[in-house]
């Protein structure tokens, strides 16, 4: 397999240099994930640049499948309806709840 | 309760009997929402005392137990009111909770530090279970082996991509779940302990009365002030505050709290117009409270906080600020409780003024010689101790703190606020060796500084994140991240997220030091439960 994209190089280039592991292990910052491949808030190589972003742009992709279950609601089997108002997550993303059940009295 | 009334203790505390009888009301409520709402599943087994399959086996912490009812809500479909939940997490945090001992070193997850670092022994525990939530989710539970193996069994049924992810498709992930973390978490984390079984037949204290506290809230500065506590039924206090920030505008608010497990204070206050939360451990005694006071909304926002109780042992809790020049004149506040007349700074700092005193404060004008040495100096007033203050001559470097951060950009419409991020300037001395990085260097405390951000490396210039991911406040070290959304005036729309290095730069005489951390911002979570 060739690297056609940047993102593409850069792994690459960390996996020829044996990097992969530890930029990894050196991002554990409480209730972060950044080895979900990409992480959620951060990639492999501890920056933002090789995340899935804008994350709109194929969120149910992703949280569909359950990749990242601690940040993002999964929708496979523990919240299908958490898009019901935006089916579009590009444009209606301002309608995905967060979804921790609080107490409301 | 029944034992509401037991006899006065000499040190002055009042004993409440609170994590026993299954007989007090709250437990009857609590077993009864339990047989009506909960038995469709699991069973009620054949014992003394009431007790239910699965839930009477394990032990968590009172955010523990609120996350797994949650949890039955959420994927099991349990339909109980706000106020049942109360009931049911109050009755198994006192009956299965964890004890101080058991939370030490992992209270940041409960007291939402959510800029912590993890870091654990067991690189399985990290690569198995830390990777995608926080290590002290699973730290601050206890099992036995057969709860733990449920839990593995449970992860894989309800996230079944969990194998094909990084750091689990290139290794047994199941096997070595089954096989090597059920033993290792067991063995780590038992849900029979001496800790528990010592802290199940303490006596508990109630803590109610006055306390002086103190604290420091990155970004504003030192805090001191008054908290009076009033007890009402079932652990359940009245709680109003009184204070002030080290720049003199007020800290007044009221709320009220809760005591789970006889030591978790959990008090729900409203401060200055602002809903905050107070994550506090009480000592064993009864006498101090330490935690952390945050907003509820914007928890990033949050004071370290510490209390004693009036009429406690006199004590010193703190320094306010907790430094002096040598060669300087200034003003030093004590803050404790039952400070005495004499006031003893050490050697060098002598007292000019006393400007103000109480039974909790103590205001002096201090002058330090030019020649003090250097170095920490034992405080006290009266008998009350237990604080120091900080002599320098000169500042030597800077360190960011924190050093490493994340910041999450939210609003714009959406359901998630922004997670901002405060940066603090922390000055060392470089001791007696005169270099700096090596082990006789010496923490002077967190001093004024001014802020910037710059891109952390190419990338994060070429896609211009110091322009999209915030807005630095050059005074306070505040940053404001970005709007939640895609952006169309970044490159495809990308969101506005930034890897950021952040300056702090100190004036120290005619020099500027400067010292930088790392600042990622990312995007929001949807999944935010009480511990990260």
């Amino acid at each position: 397999m060739k690297p056609i994209n940047n993102k593409a190089h850069t792994l690459q280039k960390a996996v020829e240099e044996n990097h992969v592991e530890e930029v990894v292990a050196m991002q554990s910052i409480a209730g972060c994930t950044a080895t979900t491949d990409p992480g959620w808030e951060i990639d492999a190589f501890g920056s933002v640049t090789s995340l899935c972003q804008p994350m709109e742009s194929d969120l149910y992709g992703c949280a569909d499948p359950c990749w990242w279950p601690a940040q993002v609601p999964d929708m496979m089997n523990t919240y299908p309806d958490w898009n019901k108002d935006a089916h579009a997550s590009g444009e209606n993303w301002r309608n995905l709840g967060t979804v921790f059940p609080a107490d409301k009295d | 309760m029944k034992n509401r009334n037991l006899p006065r203790l000499a040190g002055g505390v009042m004993v409440a009997g609170m994590l026993l009888p299954t007989t007090s009301s709250y437990a009857a409520d609590a077993e009864q929402i339990i047989r009506d709402n909960c038995l469709l599943c699991h069973s009620e087994e054949n014992a003394s005392a009431p007790q239910f399959s699965r839930m009477s086996h394990q032990r968590k912490t009172p955010e523990g137990w609120l996350m797994t009812i949650a949890r039955m809500q959420l994927m099991h479909g349990l339909k109980i009111t706000d106020e049942e939940r109360r009931t049911l997490v109050k009755y198994f945090a006192d009956r299965q909770g964890l004890a101080p001992e058991e939370t030490a070193g992992s209270r940041y997850a409960m007291e939402r530090r959510l800029n912590t670092m993890e870091s654990f022994e067991s690189a399985d525990f990290e690569q198995m279970c830390a990777r995608c939530h926080s290590g002290a989710r699973v730290a601050l539970q206890r099992r036995p082996a057969q709860e733990w193996e449920k839990l593995v069994h449970f992860h894989l049924g309800q996230w079944p991509s969990l194998e094909y992810q990084a750091m689990a498709r290139d290794r047994d992930w199941f096997d070595i779940a089954l096989e090597k973390m059920v033993p290792e978490l067991t063995s780590s984390y038992p849900l029979q302990s001496s800790a528990w079984e010592s802290w199940k037949a303490a006596p508990k204290a109630d803590l109610a009365g006055r306390w002086s506290f103190s604290g420091q809230l990155p970004g504003k500065g030192d805090l001191h002030g008054t908290m009076t506590v009033v007890a009402k039924q079932g652990d359940r206090y009245e709680v109003s505050v009184d204070g002030q920030y080290a720049d003199g505008s007020p800290i007044k608010g009221s709320g009220r709290a809760i005591v789970y497990t006889g030591y978790e204070w959990r008090a729900d206050l409203t401060i200055d117009g602002v809903k905050v939360r107070q994550v506090f451990a009480a000592s064993k005694s009864g006498q101090q409270l330490t935690g952390r006071m945050f907003e509820a909304v914007h928890d990033e926002v949050g004071a370290d906080i510490v209390a004693v109780r009036e009429g406690s042992a006199p004590m010193l809790l703190d320094v306010q600020p907790e430094y002096i020049r040598a060669g300087s004149r200034a003003q030093l506040t004590l803050v404790g409780t039952g400070l005495g007349e004499q006031v003893s700074l050490g050697d060098g700092l002598q007292v000019v003024k006393e400007l103000y005193r109480d039974d909790n404060k103590v205001v002096v004008e201090v002058m330090a010689d030019a020649g003090a040495s250097e170095g920490a100096r034992q405080v006290s007033a009266g008998s009350a101790n237990g604080a120091s203050v900080n002599v320098f001559s000169s500042i030597d470097q800077v360190k960011v703190v924190p050093e490493f951060a994340v910041g999450r950009v939210g609003g714009n419409g959406g359901s998630t606020p922004k997670y901002n991020a405060q940066f603090q300037a922390e000055a060392w001395a470089n001791g007696p060796d005169g270099k700096a990085g090596t082990e006789d260097d010496w923490r002077i405390g967190f001093v004024p500084a001014s802020w910037h951000v710059e891109p952390f490396d190419e990338r994060a210039k070429a896609d211009r994140d110091t322009e999209f991911a915030g807005v630095m406040d050059a005074r306070t070290g505040k940053f404001t991240t970005g709007a939640a959304g895609p952006n169309p005036e970044r490159k495809m729309s990308t969101n506005n997220a930034g890897n950021l290095k952040v300056v702090a730069a100190v004036k120290e005489g005619s020099e500027t030091l400067t010292a930088d951390g790392q600042l990622i911002v990312t995007v929001q979570r949807w999944n935010n439960p009480p511990l990260p």
